[in-house]
């Protein structure tokens, strides 16, 4: 591995100096997994990284009045574990605990997950269906995006240079909400996603707000307003179907190494139908 | 030694592996755990950017401007050829380069990061050629020519290249007449298969370090099965004396095949010659460690075979293509391996086998875990389902009816030696419950069994030999050296109970002395492969315990006076049946014995020596493949598999893995048993595995993120093993080896299973959950 | 750049200069000398790096060595004391859960992470915590079988 600096900055001031240093391509480090094995295929190059795993706040998981906080540098591990996320925000629990392997979850920052924008992400998904806001930070200020706003492209993400991001706030879902995350890969361990569904259901008004996203199978996660149209008219097995078939129109998968497109399409339908099922099945109990 | 478990006569006992203990600790070291202090070197390769060029020029000069740098080396520094059946590489290529990844030259540095950096400067100027990646394209009249020199190669007496063309090896195997068994077959089958390049995926990237001393001596520190070979093919090319090279080989971290031969190693040596004096070492990254070192060949095959109404097989006929890569110097003999053995465990009148080897530009196929094996049972064993289908017989049935026998003639010509095929298939469908359909556990699950056998002959040349030292101490501990490699099989283990049960010391008294395997004072053995080990370099230290044996009681029968026949030593103790007299074996195995009165001694240290090495193995007919003995045995075995497939998505869950295996003799039952449970993995594994390209000819996955292997998440929810022992004529104890043998037949079992539950035939690996769906969809 | 940084390896302190872009894999085996933890893809996908780092299962491939300043951190060598091996080398050695042992400390850190925060654990729960350890010789099975040999014995 080629050699590049590191500094360790305690507060946000310091941190974006360094970000900004001129002349300099200066990586924010987080949990360091996704950055070194990309830093060592060439994939990106820095001169040097900022260590922002001590800045005040970006390590808390808490409640607040808005909702969860999630401090950016919060682990996967510390996710799926979490007896707080699991109480309420179960389904982002469920992608946190399918990212890659445990040595992964225990160095694996939300933050970075997020930062990193791949496709095939297992957090963003959950994130799409609990209408998650990211919360950014540089010398100019604060600023919230919705997480719908958050990914502009593969890899790509409305982070400017300079700018960190700090946390994601989740609004807590109605009592009796209900959520899965299904992944399909290649292998049962440790592997990406293919393709992933997030679904949610929140009580609203006496029937069920649904909620749909798909990772992997578009340059970003995506919700599927129509298969949540139809869903939250109704849930029996014909809508279910319909709202399975809506995903997969919605999808615009690729051909990679891992999958066909073809292949691909078909998965969003079944997957799509296999996550939805599963929450009414919870529904029903 | 005292208060220890002492475990007598050893043989068939399943004792603890002797390596054990360094391994659970972190003390084993491996060659990268070498320490070679601050004078170490770094080197890196420079590699090809093209599947087909010629090399123009190589301009080194920025590279050596760079500070840290201290040599670069190419083709033009050791214009030598290498290889160990057919010399059709150069160690590093003068003129020509063959895949994506080839290294065409070595950066020496004084550490990694600058190393890296300066293969980048190195400027090759290469001039394109059209290139050909698989063999059935390779074969054409108009395909370019990959070795246009192939008749200018020394080769060994049992290959034939065929010059002009890309076909470094063609068998031929011609018995009965195949042409008019036609006629009289009631079914016949007839379809293509194939296989992709896969690779060994040891845990252990290769590794080596090599110094060249001033005064002309080499040592080369390696993560190698082949510590002698490597010596031998080496020193060849190189033009070092035999006994100026000398190669260490500490535990190799996962072989499979893969460190098998020589790879990087003489590439890590013509390098240390540019700064010498000082240890260079160069360590493959994953990468390149898939990029850059050994594969498994790809093959294409073709099958034609038919049977009569009551299923008796009549005719076979097969071509293989072996995609061999881009130097076939290993790869020829696994084509031959393939055309010899081209029918699987079948014995049928009529067989037209043709074999080739193919250079295409990819990396380098040579030895892998079944070697041609599993690349052909793949087609065949699904083959032998659909004949037994057509005829409506039943699949296991089927194989009972037509699979070898002791005794029968096989497609060579040879006798076939001891083995039970039938008992295999007996106790594996038993395992599965073969007649019994089961329930699928959902509404979208369908299930299946299915079933395949196998066999496989130890591929190698005629003659590869063994050699043991047994030596004693003076607390009668016993020091075996020998020169085959522990790689994880279970051999060191294997070997001490060996020569425990010879000399009839207890187990726990035994030591083997071959970490490192040290060429300069390690017995021989020709190569840690084929599953060799257990049968040679077993019949090696048997012959040499007994060597030491009857050295000892010749002493203590003088020394008694009495005849060494009514003498043996149990447990450490020499005892006579005749006068029922004892003596320890302390001691007196290193001082002696004294006359009486003291006048005198006799004895003195004892050492053994042995040595093994097949002499009954004959040449074959070019042009049919026929002669008396072909190769020194066969293994075989069956396995089933249970198996459940999702309609929703494709993807197969292995329930259930049966394997049967005739081993001859289990030394060690348990250790036998981790072969077994391991290459039932590694099948499954296997079976899933696969490189992909670019059409270029890249690698596009060539890393663990995109080849992907079994996880602990992966594997069948219970393996089942039994062994079977029919002992072998000549193995020690009766036994035969079964490394390999464990993984060669399970891709065919699982696809015959899918066929089973849901009706599809998948005839190109890997499978993939993509594939068995897509395949559903299509029906 | 260099940074001084002090950690505590399987109980002794040890100050050392590491280089920024050095990873902690790097420095346990070039500068403290300690070679249990293999380097297998240094990609994060293999675990035979694996190593405790503040108690917890990583990858020691993909931490900095710079990152590990003040950490605490436990390899396959500090298990065994006074020649008595640890209850899961001991389950190891018994169901011959090695083979070549390449694997071997990065897959019982990773159980030894495993049972220090839960020391009674499922199948289900072992293999998940292991699904970042590829071992290619053993099939796994036996691996997993030590592993709950332990956690049943509940002497972890
Ligand atoms: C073996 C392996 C398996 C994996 N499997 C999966 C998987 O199954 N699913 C999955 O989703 N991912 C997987 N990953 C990818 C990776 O672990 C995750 O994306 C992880 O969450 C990245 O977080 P990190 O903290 O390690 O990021 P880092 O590597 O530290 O950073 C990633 C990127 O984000 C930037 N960044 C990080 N934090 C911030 C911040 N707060 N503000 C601004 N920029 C920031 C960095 O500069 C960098 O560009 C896997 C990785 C490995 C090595
Ligand atoms: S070397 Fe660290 S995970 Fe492979
Ligand atoms: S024992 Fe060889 S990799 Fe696990």
């Amino acid at each position: 591995m080629q050699p590049f600096d590191y500094y360790k900055p305690k507060t946000f001031e310091e941190a974006f100096d360094y970000l900004t240093l001129p002349g300099k391509t200066v990586f924010p480090l987080a949990g360091a997994t996704d950055f070194i094995p990309s830093y060592r295929d060439g994939v990106w190059q820095a001169d040097a990284v900022c260590d922002i795993k001590a800045l005040p706040g970006v390590r808390d998981l808490r409640e607040t009045p808005e909702g969860l906080w999630v401090g950016a540098c919060v682990l996967m591990s510390e996710l799926a574990r979490s007896p707080l996320v699991r109480a309420h925000w179960e389904v982002l629990a469920q992608g946190a605990e399918v990212v890659g392997s445990e040595q992964v979850r225990n160095r694996a920052t939300i933050g970075g997950n997020m930062c990193t924008a791949s496709p095939c992400a297992d957090t963003p998904p959950p994130l799409y269906v609990l209408d998650a806001v990211v919360v950014l930070k540089s010398k100019a200020g604060e600023r919230r995006v919705p997480v719908t706003e958050f990914f502009t492209f593969v890899r790509k993400t409305v982070v400017q240079k300079g700018e960190l991001v700090t946390g994601v706030i989740i609004p807590k879902p109605p009592a009796g909400t209900v959520g899965e995350y299904h992944k399909l890969s290649r292998r049962q361990g440790c592997d990406l996603s293919l393709v992933s569904v997030a679904v949610l259901a929140a009580p609203r008004n006496g029937g069920y707000d649904w909620r749909i996203a798909l990772g992997a199978v578009a340059p970003t996660p995506i919700r599927v307003p129509d298969a949540e149209a139809i869903l939250s008219k109704g849930w029996d097995a014909a809508s279910i179907d319909e709202a399975a078939k809506a995903a997969e129109k919605t999808a615009k998968p690729i051909t990679d190494v891992r999958s066909s497109d073809v292949y691909r399409y078909e998965m969003v339908r079944n997957l799509t139908r296999r996550a939805v099922r599963s929450v009414a099945e919870k529904l029903k109990k | 030694m005292a208060g220890r478990v002492e475990t007598t006569e050893p043989v068939g006992k399943s004792v603890p592996r002797i390596d054990a203990y360094e391994k659970v600790t972190g003390a084993v070291q491996y060659v990268d755990d070498i320490p070679f202090g601050p004078n170490l070197l770094y080197g890196k390769f420079v590699r090809s950017p093209y599947a087909h060029a010629l090399i123009k020029s190589i301009n080194t000069s920025k590279a050596l401007a760079l500070p840290g740098v201290k040599a670069v080396v190419t083709g033009k520094e050791v214009p030598n050829r290498i290889g160990l059946y057919l010399k059709d590489r150069f160690v590093f290529p003068l003129d020509r380069v063959r895949w994506i990844g080839e290294p065409v030259a070595g950066v020496i540095a004084i550490n990694e990061e600058i190393a890296e950096e300066a293969a980048k400067l190195v400027e090759v100027e290469y001039e394109e050629l059209p290139a050909v990646f698989d063999p059935r394209e390779a074969i054409k009249p108009d395909a370019p020519l990959i070795h246009p020199d192939l008749g200018k190669y020394e080769v060994v007496p049992f290959i034939f290249p065929e010059p002009g063309t890309n076909i470094s090896e063609h068998f031929k195997l011609r018995k009965g007449d195949v042409d008019s068994a036609w006629s009289q077959c009631a079914a016949i089958v007839e379809d293509d298969f194939f296989v992709p390049q896969i690779q060994h995926v040891p845990i252990e990237p290769h590794c080596a370090v090599a110094r060249w001393d001033k005064d002309g001596t080499v040592t080369l520190w390696a993560a190698s099965q082949s510590p002698f070979a490597q010596r031998d093919l080496i020193a060849q090319s190189l033009d070092i004396p035999h006994g100026n090279l000398r190669v260490i080989a500490p535990y190799v971290g996962g072989g499979f095949g893969g460190k098998a031969g020589v790879s990087i190693e003489a590439n890590v040596v013509a390098m240390s010659r540019a700064v010498p004096g000082y240890p260079v070492k160069v360590r493959m990254t994953r990468e390149e460690e898939f990029l850059g070192t050994n594969v498994r060949q790809s093959c294409a095959a073709h099958y034609k075979i038919g049977c009569d109404k009551d299923g008796n097989l009549l005719a076979y006929e097969c071509q293989y293509y072996f995609g061999g890569g881009a130097y076939n110097e290993y790869g020829v003999n696994i084509t031959r391996a393939a055309g010899y053995s081209c029918t699987g465990p079948y014995d049928v009148p009529n067989v037209k086998g043709d074999s080739y080897c193919v250079y295409t530009n990819t990396q380098v196929g040579s030895a892998m875990r079944g070697f041609g094996m599993p690349e052909i049972h793949w087609g065949l064993e699904q083959m032998m389902d659909r004949l037994a289908e057509k005829i409506g017989m039943d699949k296991a049935e089927f194989r009972r009816r037509n699979c070898v026998r002791p005794g029968d003639k096989i497609l060579t010509g040879m006798t076939m030696p001891q083995v039970d095929l039938v008992k295999c298939i007996d106790l594996v469908t038993k395992a599965i419950n073969w007649d019994k359909k089961d329930k699928p556990s959902a509404p979208h699950k369908k299930r299946g069994k299915g079933i395949a056998i196998m066999w496989k002959a130890p591929a190698m040349p005629p003659n590869p030999g063994s050699q043991a030292i047994v030596r004693f101490n003076e607390d009668a501990s016993v020091n075996v050296f020998v020169g085959g490699q522990e790689i994880g099989q279970g051999t060191f283990t294997v070997m001490a109970q060996m020569a425990a049960e010879t000399l009839g010391v207890p187990y726990e008294w035994v030591r083997i002395t071959a970490n490192p395997v040290d060429t300069k004072y390690s017995p021989y053995e020709w190569q840690t492969v084929a599953s060799r080990l257990t049968w040679s370099m077993g019949n090696a230290v048997k012959a040499a315990a007994e060597d030491a044996r009857q050295k000892i009681l010749q002493v203590v029968a003088e020394y008694w006076k009495e005849d060494p026949k009514d003498l043996d030593i149990k447990n450490g103790v020499v005892v006579s049946y005749k006068s029922e007299r004892e003596q320890s074996l302390k001691k007196m195995v290193v001082y002696g014995l004294p006359n009486e009165n003291y006048e005198g001694w006799q004895g003195g240290p004892i050492v053994g020596s042995g040595k093994f090495m097949p002499t009954y193995v004959t040449g074959l007919d070019p042009e049919t493949g026929q002669g008396t003995r072909a190769v020194v045995h066969y293994t075989v075995g069956a396995q089933a598999v249970d198996i459940e497939v999702d309609t929703e998505t494709g993807q197969i869950e292995v329930l259930k893995i049966a394997s049967a295996y005739d081993v001859g003799k289990a030394i060690n039952p348990d250790l036998v048993m981790t072969q077994i449970e391991g290459g039932a993995v590694h099948g499954l594994s296997a079976a899933y595995e696969g490189f992909y390209f670019d059409e270029r000819g890249k690698l596009i996955n060539n890393s663990l993120v995109d080849y992907k292997i079994a996880t602990v998440m992966d594997i069948p929810k219970e393996i089942h093993g039994d062994i079977v022992e029919t002992p072998l004529e000549d193995g020690p104890w009766g036994a035969r080896g079964v490394g390999e043998h464990v993984m060669v037949q399970t891709a065919p079992a699982i696809a015959n299973a899918i066929s089973d539950a849901v009706g599809v035939r998948i005839n190109t690996l890997p499978l993939s959950a993509e594939k068995v769906y897509l395949a559903m969809m299509k029906k | 750049m260099l940074h001084e940084i002090t950690l505590t390896v399987n109980g002794e302190q040890r100050t050392v200069a590491v280089k920024s872009h050095h990873t902690l894999l790097k420095v346990l085996r070039e500068q403290l000398g300690i070679t249990s933890p293999k380097i297998g893809c240094e990609n994060g996908e293999c675990g035979a790096c694996t190593v405790l780092m503040n108690g917890k299962a990583v990858n020691s491939c993909l931490v900095l060595a710079v990152e590990a300043d003040g950490a605490v951190i436990e390899t396959v060598e500090n298990l065994s004391k006074e020649g008595e091996l640890h209850p899961l080398q001991q389950a190891f050695v018994e169901h011959n859960a090695i083979q070549c042992g390449f694997c071997t400390p990065g897959m019982i850190m990773s159980a030894k992470g495993l049972l220090d925060r839960n020391p009674h654990p499922t199948v289900d729960e072992v293999k998940e915590a292991l699904a970042g350890n590829l071992c290619r010789c053993t099939g796994y099975i036996r691996i997993v079988d030590a592993v709950m040999d332990v956690a049943k014995k509940g002497d972890a």
